[in-house]
């Protein structure tokens, strides 16, 4: 199996709906963007900001260019994190965006009603993961992007980004698979 | 990748992430629809002068027929969009106003160049669209 298989998308710009009805679009779409917001923000407050600044956006100017949805609005998204870290370097914070650490406070999933502690173990090791293998890991899994699309986003490679990836994967099913172990 | 890592990726996938607040959701509700309002305000505008022009021309008497010119040749180029981004130049925190409710709220002017760029996969010639926009986004402010 190959890394570099296209990643399944949900939607492309065709399935984006001409009239008012971007409720439901936010629905399914609103809680994985909110989690890419998070990799680069210091805080779930500020990544709602973003993402609702991202959405408008997007939903205002972008929704009819054509092509990939959900590579443009993660791109809006990025953009909007920075011009945030801007801002917030004007009141004397540094100027770079944040390394996303998810917060030790408040749930990152939504709980299922089964396998709880499962969800807790992986959250747990998502925050443990280095931040840049967690942005690598969040955009392909719940943003849906491909490897040449991640490394666009972040300015690397695609072979950096599938090996952040495989990283990221390898340290969580290390962390996840001592959780076991030891009950 | 292995098996386990397989299993792994399939297990994050099916994890939803927690969906943002009912109240980025209403944010978003009103900037959408105040948008949708002036925009119809300013749609009207032309509408109207149009309407005004196209009565003007029925009731002139002997007025000729335009003539369509020939058809402009379409484009064969298909030109997609490959990267959107935004620059914000400046940000203004014009302190509270109160709104037409008489709740309190927190006005922000931001000024932007949006710059959209095209590209034709064929030709791999490109597009770059840049225009200034200003946004003006106004914050409920709560006392607690």
């Amino acid at each position: 199996m190959t890394l570099f298989r296209k990643a399944p998308t949900t939607d492309r710009m065709e399935d984006v709906p001409d009239d008012d009805s971007w409720r439901n679009w936010f629905d399914r779409h609103g809680p994985k963007l909110l989690l890419c917001a998070r990799q680069w923000t210091r805080s779930l407050a500020d990544a709602e900001d973003v993402v609702q600044e991202a959405f408008i956006r997007f939903w205002r100017h972008q929704r009819k260019l054509g092509g990939e949805p959900q590579a443009l609005l993660i791109t809006s998204l990025r953009r909007a994190a920075i011009d945030l870290a801007r801002s917030n370097a004007r009141r004397g914070a540094r100027e770079e965006l944040a390394d996303g650490g998810l917060e030790n406070t408040g749930p990152v999933f939504e709980t299922p009603f089964e396998g709880d502690d499962r969800r807790q173990a992986i959250e747990d090791a998502l925050r443990h993961l280095p931040a840049e293998q967690r942005e690598v890991l969040t955009l392909k899994i719940w943003g849906e992007l491909t490897f040449e699309q991640i490394a666009a986003q972040l300015g690397i490679s695609p072979n950096t980004a599938a090996s952040r990836y495989r990283y990221a994967l390898g340290a969580l099913r290390h962390v996840l698979t001592a959780a076991d172990c030891h009950g | 990748m292995d098996n386990d890592l397989q299993e792994l990726e399939a297990e994050l996938k099916r994890l939803r992430p927690i969906a943002p607040s009912t109240f980025t959701v209403e944010r978003i509700e009103r900037a959408l629809a105040s948008r949708r309002r002036s925009f119809l305000a300013w749609a009207a505008l032309p509408l109207a002068a149009a309407l005004v022009g196209l009565i003007a021309f029925r009731e002139k008497p002997g007025a000729a027929r335009a003539v369509p010119g020939p058809l402009a040749p379409k484009s064969v180029a298909t030109y997609k969009p490959v990267s959107a981004d935004n620059v914000l130049y400046d940000r203004t925190d014009e302190g509270l106003v109160t709104l037409a409710d008489g709740s309190t709220a927190r006005r922000y002017r931001s000024s932007y160049v949006d710059t959209i760029t095209w590209r034709d996969p064929r030709t791999q010639a490109s597009l770059r669209w840049s225009v200034p926009r200003t946004e003006e986004r106004v914050v409920p402010v709560r006392f607690q």
